[in-house]
């Protein structure tokens, strides 16, 4: 392995939450050969580390936020759901949301590795210039990702909700349910994931939004849809819950939905990015613009 | 230097293995024979250290050894004590010696061997017996070797088996289940309709956990059915509250934990009830145990959000799986602590030859 290469340091950084992820759950279920007892920490904190040299290595190629196709996407949204699940794992003893972190960032990151074309190497071509040329737009790209990675997590502890909530439904004993948090924290840490989620999001709309009055060329009107109907989705969930008209089941339901939809529209991003390209003018560089 | 005396550990017991529930309680001590029982054991010839084991579904006595010590002394002085007949304390005990004492307290200590496997509470009880015994000089090096040890391995089996998981008891049952839809079961505020038997076991559980706001209604306070007891008395002796039938179904929403108890033979909650409630609580979840027969809350309420309705043979079935799955874990659970009985007595036997 080469550490001095994004790649084979992504393919590490997903090989270590996906042993993080088989000893997270071995460990739930007290299977008797796990004899490292902290395992799934350690692994989940060294493959951050890894991812975050990854990132790092990238950013230094594409001199910016590494944000230019799918691959980085998905890889900076993985990050960003690690990085927000070690700091709850600061404050509260969450293993089993750290299994089922590790076992998203492991599936959905080699997944991204494998797929072919999500990693075109566009700061290679000829007269390259920088993906961001504004560092507004990279400070509202960067945030809009982070707060994909909070919406993420409120995907995971929405499914950790529906699957605890199936098991108390059903009546029977269910050794996963008997693991995960009750339904309660769930709900409420949902929550709060959301209410950051929101407010992340609405600073990425307000920063980008200001570049976007001055440059509206930049922006495809297929972009610009898609991210404000997502803003418009988790923000009217946001103010259903608040209003308690949405809850339980139903916004847990609703938080996948509106995450499948985010992760579905990056392929949108990427399809453009790569006809922006073919134009070779200015809007290639400006292509991720107010999306994210 | 080899000690001029060998010694040897062993173990004469009686325990509902072979004993029914009317030859235990012929064999079992008194609390207050116990002092009278140790002072007699320290007069038997032979024996070195000794320890009484006296709880309500086993008596054991451990003991090391010399080897003029005859075990069929010490039986011969609990049947006398006891004044129970030879023949009956040969048929309702059983003998143990050297490494099958060590593999039995391991499995006795881990729960294995108790009549509701994989309990807890045998710990306590061993470790207060040999507390006890130290307290009166009765155990020394053998001893104490064997059941620091045992305490190990009752906490190596817990923590790496299955064999303490899941709850079996009812109320603990309804605990747990409140744990997974609450969190912390002492911040629960728990409704009781009735006062039955089961009403009785889960306030004991819920209390034991901390849970303060316990309240307590039936449809007279006067007399009830089930268990000829006043439901303010119920409240009363665990330090909850009593309410008014007549106000119960406007507090719904109140409360986190309802359990109904009556006999009332017709339902007394209904959809309309927790449609009312839930909506001064919608996205707080209300749990509803319906431990009568007939039943007192109508089944359809469970299809309203974050309503979970639990009846008595649902939380029977809870109760009985994890009965099944700790008895699963206990042939594994048996395997590993043998291997471990016999490392020990290779080491005591071993340290006893060096010295």
């Amino acid at each position: 392995m080469n550490f001095s290469d994004a790649r084979d340091l992504m393919w590490f950084a997903g090989g270590l939450y996906g042993i993080a992820f088989v000893f997270g759950f071995l460990k739930t279920f007290r299977i008797n050969w796990v004899l490292i007892y902290e395992a799934p920490l350690a692994g989940i904190i060294l493959g951050f580390i890894l991812h975050t040299r990854a990132l790092y290595l990238r950013g230094l190629d594409i001199h910016g936020c590494p944000l230019g196709n799918t691959l980085e996407r998905v890889q900076f949204i993985l990050w960003s759901l690690i990085l927000t699940f070690l700091i709850l794992r600061l404050i509260w003893r969450l293993d089993l949301l750290g299994s089922f972190c590790a076992g998203l960032a492991f599936g959905a990151g080699w997944l991204s590795l494998i797929l072919p074309n999500s990693d075109p190497q566009y700061w290679l071509v000829l007269n390259y210039q920088k993906l961001f040329s504004n560092p507004w737009i990279e400070l509202h790209a960067s945030i809009a990702i982070f707060s994909y990675g909070v919406f993420s997590l409120l995907a995971i502890v929405s499914v950790m909700y529906l699957i605890q909530r199936k098991a108390l439904l059903s009546r029977k004993f269910d050794k996963l349910g008997s693991f995960l948090p009750p339904i309660n924290d769930l709900e409420a840490a949902g929550w709060r994931l959301l209410s950051v989620g929101v407010l992340f999001l609405t600073i990425s709309i307000i920063v980008g939004g200001m570049h976007w009055t001055r440059h509206p060329e930049f922006v495809s009107s297929a972009k610009l849809g898609i991210t404000l109907l997502l803003w418009t989705g988790y923000t009217f969930v946001f103010f259903l819950h608040l209003t308690n008209r949405l809850y339980g089941s139903k916004f847990a339901k609703v938080s996948i939905i509106l995450f499948i939809i985010a992760i579905g529209s990056l392929a949108l991003v990427n399809s453009r990015h790569r006809e922006s390209k073919k134009e070779g003018n200015l809007l290639e560089r400006s292509s991720e613009f107010l999306r994210l | 230097m080899k000690e001029a005396v060998n010694q040897s550990l062993f173990l004469l017991g009686s325990s509902h293995q072979v004993a029914d529930l009317a030859a235990r309680e012929r064999i079992s001590l008194p609390p207050d024979s116990i002092d009278d029982f140790y002072n007699g054991l320290g007069q038997i010839e032979g024996l070195d250290e000794y320890l009484l084991l006296n709880t309500c579904n086993r008596t054991e006595i451990y003991g090391a050894t010399r080897e003029s010590f005859s075990l069929d002394s010490l039986s011969h002085y609990l049947s006398k004590f006891r004044k129970l007949e030879p023949e009956f304390l040969n048929q309702h005990s059983y003998k143990r010696s050297d490494h099958e004492v060590v593999n039995h307290l391991f499995k006795v200590t881990s729960g294995i061997d108790s009549q509701m496997v994989g309990e807890t509470e045998i710990l306590g009880q061993v470790k207060k017996a040999y507390e006890y015994a130290c307290q009166r000089n009765a155990s020394g090096k053998m001893l104490n070797r064997l059941f620091q040890k045992g305490f190990q391995a009752a906490k190596w089996a817990r923590t790496n088996t299955g064999i303490s998981r899941g709850q079996v008891n009812l109320g603990n049952v309804l605990c747990e289940l409140s744990r997974r839809i609450f969190g912390k079961v002492s911040n629960c505020r728990l409704l009781v309709v009735g006062a039955g038997e089961v009403a009785e076991s889960t306030i004991e559980a819920f209390k034991s956990r901390g849970s303060q706001a316990i309240t307590v209604t039936g449809r007279t306070f006067d007399w009830c059915p089930l268990c000829r007891r006043k439901p303010d008395e119920l409240a009363e002796k665990f330090g909850g509250f009593a309410l008014s039938y007549d106000q119960f179904k406007e507090s719904i929403h109140l409360f986190d934990v309802i359990l109904t108890s009556t006999t009332s033979g017709k339902s007394i909650v209904d959809l309309t009830d927790i449609k009312r409630a839930m909506s001064k609580r919608p996205s707080k979840p209300l749990f509803l145990i319906d431990a009568s027969v007939p039943r007192n809350i109508e089944e359809k309420v469970s299809k309203v959000d974050n309503v979970f309705l639990y009846n008595m043979d649902d939380v029977s079935t809870i109760a009985n799986e994890n009965l099944k799955s700790r008895i699963s874990e206990v042939d594994r659970c048996k395997g590993a602590l043998a291997r471990r009985a016999h490392r020990l007595w290779e080491q005591m036997t071993q340290a006893r030859e060096i010295s």
